[in-house]
């Protein structure tokens, strides 16, 4: 299709300007009395009402974490409580227009967003939906303490109101009984139920989160639109103005089921509180003066962008409304400039160090909530004495609230003695779902017996080797690429949901083939390619997949990794597990470990990715276990990284007897693979060096009479030891090999784990063979840096077991070790 | 002097590559840029050019044939030439691989059995080579330790055992033998393309790889034409009228806007262009032979009913396989209806030297916001692709919107 897209170059040189139109500041002007005509008595006295319920709440929650008391109630919060003193017109107003179906993603400062989302959706729907909707959640443990102790009276929204505040309290206190069992904390909180997503503590992480939910809805046609709520401190971090380029990008409208034109239906809502943290965004840390200049940036329709005042709820409303209708239109992304003021400061024990007395005292002066009251007073729509019966409700809600969340009988914490797997069995959801969506067809372009790539596979050699034991031709062959296309091209057939992006996937099919020939048979909106944004590449797969679909994304070059490196570390390994499983991973992020290209494109970083609780990691190295690593991949719901090597794209199966079928199969995951048995030594594999060791393995037998057993880890998370350690058992030697960096590597922390479980049947130290602590030099000098089949040979003679004759190469001795550890190198 | 054409190595992982076509056969004369043959690597395909004048005097790979990337394809040269120095070497036996190294029997390191110089408690063992002592009531003084850094390890203690000072050991296990690996072969079905279809491959082909196109999208309110259609429909019988259907409204249309858009009315002829004076309307027509595209001459000239009248006949013509080849050629503008399957919006391919084609689309609800609120309309679509080496996005884009325009008052139209 961008073919069709002729870059014209008189086009290019055409003199001119760019126009751009006026952004609106603070432009709401209305009286009461026209306000009066757009909302009832009662309308108005529920937006107050829950701008007062949320001041109330974060009072309670300043007075305990600055007095440990709330009202004669005594309780001490160690956790932390970021609070939006100030900011709950902006969070009520915003609250008002949205519907169960539009979801909000929002901050660490996000309690008064959490409870004004809750408040509308309780509004807005019918008392059985609101019973159900909490009965069933979490197996109603959550509505069985409210029912059983402030049941309302038998009133469904009042009970309700009751389950959300009991809800997100006993969540801030870290109960089981809390919305996410207590894994998530203040600054996690969310109710998926009531369109509230999870909240993050990585500041400007929402946006990405929110920009794939919103992908969700776009490329599978669901209702509703996506807010993403980040402070003004946000829009200096790279995951949100790569969200705004993302969520901008031409080919949505222009492209996308066939150029129709619908944007992407996000709203990027910045709560401009003026503070990040203590940095002053206004003349201090940032140049954009409002943050409403930057949607001028991104689109011709600059985002929509507009400044409200978020101290007017009614402002609030009215612009959001009208972004909403935006939105629904197809004419997303928008964004909002909320303007707002957190007198609370960053947490309670911020001392305003950064601020004057004078400046916190003339915004308490225009406090939104008792503006609004004199505003409702002076319309006539309620006296003086009804707001003082309504905070004194409030008050006393609040109170037993919180009674009932710090009961550790009522409200217990996890009990990790009793239960010692409780967090361990939420770490990964270990499903097996191969269709999200089996009640949709699958959308693509031709039927599969016409896909070009399927045609192609149909006519592979699935053997690295003929019937005459002659290798079968590179073009001809079915090698890796082909092992890791056919599962996908499969499951784009099978699953509705299924979608993959990244750089250059599409046209190019994807920098090494693994895609080539699928676009002419995979909608755009299913399979497109990505900006180059990492963060904003792996961030949205993380919110596409808790919305519930199932997302490929590929960072090209391993080495990118770090570019995505909150989205890989903190989003896609931790949602899970602080939902306390309520959400589900399913991703597949794909990096392709290098070689020939230097330095920044020739690193193997399972380390990185397995340090981190809530990834699975995989590398496979032949094509019959890049297809049944890839189909399980695929089949599962948890978060995989699937690492590649470019080395052995062009590898044939040589091992799988019958090569590599062409029906489904799955390779479990931490299943490894002996791939060529032996008795006397254990050569533990890697990914692509999997070939060397088999090398070393020929010379070891033929030189040496050695005869070594090499094993194929494919699996580094999860990964069962027990075959190696039976191998080891066996041989009593081991040696594990990998293309990574040798220290802190996989390898390291497998040669430990070995030592201790095979420590009686060692006959020599578990000996790693990894590349040197360097950087990676140019090909050229290839073989000085990355193991080698001789490496793995000097390293039996030199730490396990002399080999008569052998003279070493390369030094393994102690000593040359305590002086490279010395060196650091 | 001959000169052979070699099979280019396009980047360096890549070691062969399939040759797909040959646009060349032996005999052909052969200019400097003139496709050769085409190839495509696993990620890619490619053209050769000749670099070279002469006449291609042998082809030495055939289409499907998988080359090694700088080995020699075919040769260019004068007619009669020799250029058996060329040809491909007759197949050697492949290398001969290299003869196994002798393989010499190895065996564990000779253990001379001396008498341990190692002062008792101070020795390295391996857990292992341990383990093994305990179980067998080796004398551990009387061990040589042959391991890293002085240690004893467990063929030591073995090699002490089996020297007779103590109990003997089990003997190896021997290594299970390779799996043997069996190959699959590939099942499929191949039938000869008809010539229509080769006729059609090719000038798609040559038109999207030559041309520069693309495609402007529009779409117009189709209330009138819809309206003027049905009031048609009741009178027909009585007056005497074709089945006028939408699409002759559309034909209509463009005889009578085209005429003020004389680039697209038009063939781009590389170094110059041809204007027509008159509208020759190509109609494309799905027949079950492929795609046929008979013209309707001096469309302009005629009136709607004629047109309509005139049409069907063509159409009839080119599905019933019967139709004259010189009804085949001449148009100076095209238009293409998918509107009857639904079809959105399309990406009609240019029929060369034509600068412009016209996609017919489906109609769809829209609504558009007029003082009486919104209102929902039949939208139809329209897809005008063009060259843009003959005619600018803008003016193409005037056409479309004079065209919308005019379909939009199709009253209007007819009273000119």
């Amino acid at each position: 299709m961008p073919k069709s897209q002729y870059v014209d170059p008189k086009k290019a040189f055409e003199p001119g300007f760019i126009h751009f139109e006026d952004i609106p500041v603070c432009q709401y002007n209305k009286t009461i009395e026209e306000e009066k005509k757009i909302y009832s008595n009662e309308d108005l006295m529920r937006i107050y009402r829950d701008m007062a319920i949320i001041r109330e709440f974060e009072t309670m929650l300043n007075d305990v974490k600055t007095k440990s008391s709330y009202n004669g109630v005594e309780y001490n919060n160690p956790g932390p409580a970021h609070l939006s003193i100030g900011q709950e017109a902006s969070a009520v107003g915003q609250a008002y227009s949205l519907n169960i179906n539009d979801l909000t993603f929002g901050s660490h400062r996000s309690h008064g967003e959490i409870l004004a989302k809750g408040l509308s959706s309780i509004q807005k729907l019918d008392d059985k939906e609101l019973y159900d909707v909490m009965k069933e959640f979490l197996d109603g443990s959550v509505l069985a303490v409210v029912e059983k102790h402030m049941n309302a009276g038998g009133n469904v929204k009042e009970l309700a109101i009751n389950f959300l505040l009991y809800g997100a309290l006993a969540e801030i206190f870290a109960r089981t009984t809390g919305f996410n069992r207590g894994l998530g904390g203040s600054m996690h909180a969310f109710f998926i139920p009531f369109g509230i997503m999870p909240n993050n503590a990585i500041v400007g992480a929402a946006a990405p989160v929110a920009l794939g939910a919103a992908l969700y809805k776009r490329s599978n046609h669901k209702k509703g639109i996506v807010v993403a709520n980040f402070g003004d401190g946000a829009c200096g971090r790279g995951p949100a103005l790569e969200s705004f380029n993302f969520a901008s990008m031409d080919q949505i409208t222009k492209l996308w089921n066939d150029g129709k034109g619908e944007g992407m239906p996000i709203l990027f809502n910045v709560f401009n509180n003026h503070y990040g943290m203590g940095g002053q965004t206004r003349g201090e840390t940032m140049g954009f003066d409002m943050v409403a200049r930057l949607g001028a940036g991104f689109n011709p329709t600059q985002m929509h962008a507009e400044r409200v005042n978020g101290y007017d709820p009614l402002a609030v409303i009215d612009a959001v409304a009208r972004k909403k209708k935006l939105l629904e239109e197809g004419k997303g992304p928008a964004l909002l400039d909320v303007v707002t003021y957190r007198v609370s400061g960053h947490s309670p024990s911020d001392s305003s160090t950064y601020r004057t007395p004078e400046e916190i005292q003339a915004w308490k002066d225009a406090d939104p909530i008792p503006a609004f009251k004199a505003k409702l007073i002076l319309g006539g729509i309620a006296k003086e004495e009804d707001f003082a019966a309504l905070h004194e409700e409030i008050t006393n809600r609040m109170t037993a609230i919180m009674k009932l969340a710090i009961n550790d009988e009522i409200s217990p914490r996890m009990d990790l003695e009793k239960n010692p797997a409780a967090i361990s069995g939420m770490m990964f959801s270990n499903l097996h779902v191969p269709n999200l969506e089996p009640d949709r067809e699958p959308e693509m372009l031709v039927p599969k017996e016409e896909c070009p790539r399927v045609r192609e596979l149909k006519t592979k050699v699935r053997t690295a080797t003929d019937a005459n034991g002659k290798p079968v031709s590179k073009m001809k062959v079915y090698n890796i690429r082909d092992g890791l296309a056919e599962p996908i091209i499969d499951k784009f057939y099978e699953d509705p949901t299924l979608i993959a992006y990244g750089e250059d996937n599409r046209d190019w099919g994807g920098a090494f083939g693994v895609y080539k020939k699928m676009t002419e048979a995979i909608p755009y909106h299913r399979f497109f390619n990505a900006p180059i944004s990492e963060s904003a590449i792996v961030g949205s797969a993380v919110g596409y997949a808790m919305c519930g679909g199932r997302a490929i994304v590929e960072l090209m070059y391993a080495d990118f990794i770090g570019c995505a490196g909150d989205e890989i570390f903190n989003q896609m390994a931790k949602w899970q597990s602080m939902s306390a499983g309520i959400l589900k991973m399913p991703i597949v992020l794909r990096v392709s470990v290098g070689s020939k290209y230097g330095a920044q494109h020739s690193q193997d970083w399972t380390a990185l990715t397995a340090h981190i609780p809530g990834l699975k990691v995989v590398f496979p190295s032949t094509p019959y276990d890049a297809k049944g690593l890839m189909q399980a991949a695929l089949n599962g719901t948890d978060p995989v990284i699937f690492f590649e090597s470019q080395r052995i794209y062009d590898k044939g199966e040589e091992f799988h007897e019958g090569g590599v079928p062409a029906e489904p199969y799955e390779i479990t995951f931490g299943d490894p693979d002996v791939k060529r048995v032996g008795k006397d030594v254990t050569i533990l594999t890697i990914g692509a060096v999997l070939y060397r060791a088999l090398e070393a393995a020929k010379i070891l037998e033929e030189k040496y009479g050695v005869s070594a057993e090499v094993i194929d880890t494919r699996s580094i998370v999860p990964f069962d030891y027990s075959k190696v350690v039976e191998s080891v058992k066996k041989t009593g030697k081991c040696v594990i090999v990998g293309d990574a960096v040798e220290r802190n590597s996989v390898m390291r922390d497998m040669a430990s784990n070995i030592t201790e479980m095979a420590f009686d049947y060692l006959d020599g130290p578990v000996t790693v063979v990894g590349s040197r602590n360097w950087i990676t030099p140019c090909f050229e000098l290839d073989h000085m840096f990355f193991p080698q089949a001789e490496w793995i040979i000097d390293a039996i003679h030199e730490k396990i077991m002399p080999l008569p004759g052998h003279v070493a190469k390369n030094n393994f001795t102690t000593i040359e070790k305590i002086e490279r550890a010395k060196k650091g190198v | 002097m001959a000169t052979a054409v070699i099979m280019p190595r396009q980047g360096q992982s890549v070691e062969s590559c399939v040759i797909t076509s040959w646009s060349k056969k032996v005999g052909d004369e052969v200019k400097i840029g003139d496709i050769l043959f085409s190839y495509e690597t696993d990620k890619s395909s490619f053209d050769e050019e000749a670099t070279v004048e002469g006449t291609l005097l042998a082809i030495f790979k055939e289409e499907g044939e998988d080359v090694p990337c700088l080995e020699n394809v075919c040769v260019i040269g004068k007619p009669g030439e020799d250029f058996s120095q060329f040809a491909p070497k007759e197949e050697s036996a492949a290398p001969a691989e290299a003869a196994p190294a002798a393989k010499e029997e190895v065996k564990a390191a000779p253990a001379s059995v001396a008498e341990s110089t190692a002062e008792a408690g101070s020795e390295k063992i391996s857990p292992r080579a341990r383990a093994l002592a305990e179980k067998t009531d080796v004398d551990l003084s009387r061990v040589v330790p042959t391991g890293p850094e002085g240690r004893i390890i467990e063929r030591d203690v073995q090699a002490a055992l089996d020297a007779g000072f103590l109990k003997g050991a089990a003997a190896p296990v021997a290594a299970a033998a390779p799996a043997a690996v069996v190959s699959t072969e590939p099942e499929y079905v191949e039938e000869k393309i008809s010539n229509v279809r080769k006729v059609i491959a090719k000038s798609m082909h040559a038109s999207l790889s030559t041309m520069a196109q693309l495609t402007l999208n529009a779409s117009f309110d189709a209330t009138k034409i819809m309206e003027y259609r049905a009031s048609l429909k009741a009178s027909a019988e009585s007056m005497n009228l074709a089945n006028i259907t939408l699409n002759d409204i559309v034909l209509f249309a463009v005889s009578r806007t085209i005429g003020d858009f004389r680039d697209l009315n038009a063939h781009f002829l590389d170094d110059k262009m041809r204007y027509f004076n008159h509208v020759n309307l190509g109609i494309a027509v799905d027949t079950e032979r492929g795609l046929l595209v008979p013209t309707l001459p001096h469309a302009e000239e005629l009136s709607l009913n004629a047109l309509s009248t005139q049409a069907k006949v063509l159409i009839t013509e080119a599905q019933s396989g019967k139709i004259s080849p010189d009804k085949l050629s001449g148009a100076s503008f095209t238009v293409t209806n998918l509107g009857s399957m639904g079809v959105e919006s399309f990406t009609p391919v240019v029929n060369p030297p034509q600068v412009g084609i016209l996609g017919v689309c489906t109609i769809t609800r829209r609504i558009k916001i007029t003082a009486a609120g919104d209102v929902s309309y039949p939208a139809m679509g329209l897809s005008l692709t063009f060259d843009h080496r003959a005619i600018d996005g803008a003016p193409a884009a005037k056409f479309l919107q004079a065209l919308c325009k005019n379909l939009e008052h199709f009253d209007l139209l007819l009273a000119k």
